[in-house]
């Protein structure tokens, strides 16, 4: 069974006259385990479809089911979000940021304790446990929110244009290591951008979207193998993938 | 907008209901809480009794007449300190401490330096007015862009030019809110010094009535006075809102 | 190094009291308007415990109107503060009636409480709680929604929202209310102490005054005035400590 099962998702906003329609019938599916991108340009609507398989918004027809359970509300437990602005609690250490989900949830201190310590290594950011978001770059604040989406263990991991805050060299260097995060935890990774070669780099199959309203114009499957480095962006196999979704893109205008 | 309108509305007839509803209850003692009606009869004769409006009329020379002399005086001050800042550094710890303390606690030296009259309610006001329009003055002078000057002498502007077309406009948000608040603050200090020891004015009235437990008359008092000052500031307010968007169009054009 | 200082201080301090003294005793200015160190001194010394008894008193009831001032103020402005509708509706009524002077309310608890400590605290509590719970309320208002989608999102219940995430985003904004609101509450006691009491620091300064005891009077403000500036220093460090990483992110920024 598929991870993510969308099907004829439409989401309109402003009732009455002439509601928005930021969501086309779209429909997908994401298997397990996979890392999968969905791409389009700006005010698409990719957010918005990501806030409806997060359970923060409704959608106005259609449904989007997760593990095959419909979504009608957040899912802690299944799915851990990260967003573009890392948000973390100014007040709060590193380290307490990212033990917020699981000491909301009542576990208990030395299980929590060491989870934490063991995903700050995985995101390498062991040494700064006790820094203050304030004393943290951007990436590194964003490395935080990642180690916090996924203290709770969700199946899935959905991610909201994470690293477009950032600048080129850290984004890039965020991808690589947001790859090999994604190796050793084997979760699922829906991943939003606007940047085509970010989208290509990172994934093992790109869903195109068009402009608003949005709709999946196409699937492109991404075969490159793994582990994936950083050359490969500039091959020409790479640069073909992306004239292909750029010219999709632009055509669906 | 129309959740604040809605908001005084709800408000009004939640305090007269509530009002009329606890007056009426058996259980309150109908000299201590008349019905609102009893009151605004009380309220319609002193607007009709020469000698109540003549103590009205006392206490609002006396606000006049201190606001009239505080507000140019504070004004200027606190120009001269913000365009001297040499001077500002001596007298900031003084005015700050000043700040500190509660004025009101001097009203007893008042009396015995100036005894009960107008001129010593006067001089209470004025302090009052006079520390609040300062800092805000103040204020409002470093709040002026220096590079905005830098430029307009740059081109050429004359001394005048700058006071009337940089200092002004940037200052008067500022100054307006200053000139509100410093008169708050006056009609706070004049009625109480007229509560505290005085011959005539509102404020020994409202006391002398409060002495007396003539409730129907102290609170026809409350409600004159209440409906007053809301007004002024209200009216203050507006004329800082229409003077921003007279800002804004001005500074559009 | 620090002793040198000390010593300064001291012996400046020294200076202007001596100075004090003679332009007293010279006649420069009248004895009953200015009291001289010595006479303060010996009213401290013939009365001294008459003075702290009536302290503690004022500072029973200042202590008692703060904690009913911040908890009201805190609980309805957090209430309040957490619906849109509600805070647009009710704050500007309450910004309104913060205009009024309250001191005119004053004879009204006067006789409904009669003079002993409980209308002061009931003064002094009213007076409080309208700057604080203002200030709660824009402390709730300015918090970012992507704080409130994070809530949801990692599961948290209402409760847990309102107490680990609402409450110390909003608490500088807080603590700014709570030193204006305390501020507001021992000038209300302290005036209203003076106006009409049967004990209390107020009530010496305004009986002493009476008797043209102006050692007393003087002795009685330099008590209150130590109230104030202590109430004013503990609250400022609150302040810096609670607003310190608020202040680190917005200068990150």
């Amino acid at each position: 069974m598929p991870i993510i099962e969308v099907s004829r998702l439409v989401k309109e906003f402003g009732a009455g006259r002439a509601p928005l329609r930021a969501l086309d019938e779209v429909s997908f599916a994401v298997d397990k385990g996979r890392f999968v991108t969905l791409v389009g340009p700006s005010g698409c609507g990719k957010s918005t479809l990501l806030q409806i398989l997060a359970g923060l918004t409704a959608p106005t027809r259609g449904e989007a089911r997760i593990e095959g359970e419909r979504v009608c509300g957040p899912m802690p437990g299944k799915v851990g979000m990260v967003f573009q602005d890392p948000t973390l609690l100014p007040w709060k250490t590193a380290f307490a940021n990212v033990e917020f989900p699981l000491d909301l949830r009542g576990d208990d201190r030395p299980a929590r304790r060491k989870r934490c310590a063991a995903l700050l290594e995985l995101v390498g950011l062991a040494e700064f446990a006790d820094h203050y978001p304030h004393e943290l770059s951007g990436g590194m604040r964003q490395r935080v929110a990642i180690a916090r989406g996924l203290a709770q263990d969700p199946k899935l991991i959905l991610m909201d244009e994470p690293f477009a805050a950032l600048d080129e060299q850290t984004r890039t260097r965020m991808g690589h290591d947001l790859l090999d995060i994604w190796a050793a935890t084997g979760k699922t990774v829906f991943f939003i951008t606007h940047s085509l070669s970010e989208a290509i780099y990172l994934s093992d199959a790109v869903l195109v979207m068009s402009p608003r309203p949005g709709r999946i114009i196409d699937t492109i499957a991404i075969d490159f193998p793994r582990p994936r480095e950083l050359d490969i962006i500039g091959s020409a196999a790479f640069g073909a993938i992306r004239n292909r979704i750029w010219h999709l893109i632009s055509e669906a205008r | 907008m129309r959740a604040a309108i809605a908001g005084y509305l709800i408000f009004v007839v939640v305090l007269l209901g509530g009002w009329e509803l606890a007056a009426r209850l058996s259980a309150v003692d109908p000299d201590l809480l008349p019905p609102p009606a009893e009151v605004g009869a009380v309220l319609w004769q002193f607007l009709h009794d020469p000698r109540f409006l003549g103590d009205l009329a006392l206490t609002a020379n006396e606000v006049a007449a201190a606001f009239v002399v505080a507000a140019p005086l504070a004004v200027s001050t606190g120009f001269l300190l913000g365009e001297r800042l040499h001077l500002a550094e001596t007298f900031n710890p003084l005015v700050h401490f000043i700040l500190a303390v509660p004025q009101s606690i001097f009203l007893p030296i008042f009396i015995l330096a100036f005894g009960i009259g107008f001129l010593e309610k006067v001089l209470f006001g004025i302090t009052h007015a006079y520390f609040v329009i300062l800092i805000n003055s103040f204020a409002a002078v470093r709040s002026i862009p220096r590079p905005l000057v830098t430029a307009a002498r740059v081109f050429g502007a004359t001394r005048a030019q700058i006071y009337t077309r940089i200092y002004l406009p940037a200052m008067l948000p500022l100054i307006l809110t200053g000139l509100r608040l410093g008169m708050i603050f006056c009609i706070i200090g004049v009625l109480l010094a007229e509560m505290y020891a005085s011959r005539r004015g509102i404020g020994q009235l409202i006391f002398d009535w409060g002495e007396g437990q003539q409730i129907p008359e102290l609170l026809a008092g409350i409600v004159l006075i209440s409906v007053l000052t809301i007004a002024v500031n209200e009216l203050m307010r507006l004329a800082e809102l229409r003077l921003a968007q007279f800002r804004a169009a001005a500074a559009a054009g | 190094m620090r002793r040198r200082a000390l010593v300064k201080s001291l012996t400046v301090a020294a200076a202007i009291a001596a100075a004090w003294e003679a332009v007293v005793r010279s006649g420069l200015v009248s004895r009953i308007i200015l009291a001289a160190p010595s006479d303060i001194v010996q009213a401290a010394a013939s009365d001294g415990g008459v003075f702290l008894r009536a302290f503690a008193t004022t500072l029973a009831e200042i202590g008692a109107a703060i904690v009913i001032a911040w908890t009201l103020g805190i609980v309805t402005g957090l209430i309040v503060g957490s619906s849109r509708r509600l805070a647009a509706a009710t704050a500007p009524v309450l910004s309104s009636i913060f205009a009024v002077p309250l001191i005119v309310l004053y004879p009204l608890l006067m006789a409904w409480l009669g003079i002993g400590s409980l209308s002061k605290v009931a003064f002094g509590a009213f007076s409080g709680f309208f700057p604080i719970v203002l200030n709660t309320i824009d402390g709730v208002r300015a918090i970012e929604p992507r704080y409130l989608a994070l809530a949801r999102s990692i599961g948290a219940t209402r409760l847990q929202t309102h107490a680990r995430i609402v409450f110390p985003l909003a608490l500088p904004a807080m603590v700014s209310g709570l030193r204006v609101g305390t501020g507001l509450v021992v000038i209300g006691v302290l005036v209203t102490e003076m106006l009409a009491s049967l004990g209390g620091v107020g009530f010496l300064i305004s009986y002493h005054r009476t008797l043209f005891d102006t050692g007393h009077v003087y002795f009685g403000m330099l008590l209150a005035l130590l109230l104030a500036v202590a109430v004013n220093i503990g609250l400022t460090r609150l302040d810096r400590r609670i607003g310190r990483w608020q202040r680190r992110e917005q200068a990150q920024e």
